[in-house]
């Protein structure tokens, strides 16, 4: 409890979903591959552990239902917490870009 | 219920390997994702998404379907160094038996013991319970 573990990809990638607005299962499904550029496709049982997860550490919380085909579509959103977490997530992983590319690449600015 | 489509049957048969409060939450909108992703002429669920289903409904089922409790977790804090001291004291204990010659049958009882409080302590380490 006392030090923060690392963010797993998925969960970094669905609150960063999320961050544009409350999406429901699929919309995350399809922003996450667009956001990774087509890296990273969520199968249906990775997201669920994932948002389950997720809403149980109060990062993101359901936002409203609708059904759509018969079909349920639970929408979920950012908290203030999530958003606070996705945003040092964020800042780490830049820190570690930066150091990485300031040592590839000595000598030359990286912004 | 009686009128989903063989595919989305097949689905939800995976589905049970998840625990029961796990499907009551999420498994009417894993079903609407599963099927999103399926193309139109398909009638049987895809391997990988199967193997994605199995390994995580297992996971699930093996945490009981739900997160350890405040209480759990300061349990599992308290005892996990508790049962390094057991361990450590009946390594000394195994150590004077033996110094004394005495060791031989004790350490048939005194072996296991310390490995069982050692792998129970390996299994309620910190780090492995989930947040």
């Amino acid at each position: 409890m006392s030090k923060r573990r690392t963010m797993q990809e998925a969960s970094f990638l669905i609150l960063t979903a999320l961050a544009g607005g409350s999406q429901h299962g699929y919309g995350i499904v399809t922003d996450v591959e667009q956001i990774s550029s087509g890296r990273v496709e969520l199968k249906a049982g990775t997201l669920y552990a994932a948002l389950d997860r997720l809403t149980a550490d109060g990062l993101i919380e359901p936002d409203r239902e609708e059904i759509v085909d018969n079909r349920l579509r639970r929408y979920y959103r950012l908290t203030g917490d999530g958003a606070e977490r996705l945003a040092e997530e964020a800042d780490r992983l830049r820190a570690n870009a930066h150091a990485a590319l300031t040592r590839l690449r000595p000598g030359v600015a990286i912004s | 219920m009686t009128d989903h489509s063989p595919l989305e049957r097949r689905y939800r048969r995976w589905l049970a390997l998840y625990p029961k409060s796990f499907r009551a939450d999420h498994e009417d909108e894993m079903v609407a994702v599963l099927m999103q992703g399926t193309d139109p002429d398909q009638t049987r669920p895809r391997a990988r998404e199967v193997a994605n289903l199995a390994t995580h409904g297992l996971r699930q089922r093996a945490r009981g379907g739900r997160f350890p409790s405040n209480w759990e977790r300061a349990h599992a804090n308290i005892m996990f160094p508790i049962r390094i001291i057991i361990a450590l004291w009946l390594c000394l204990l195994s150590t004077l038996l033996i110094g004394y010659h005495r060791g031989e049958l004790w350490l048939l009882l005194l072996v296991p013991a310390i490995l069982l409080h050692l792998y129970i302590a390996y299994r309620i380490r910190p780090s492995a319970i989930p947040r």
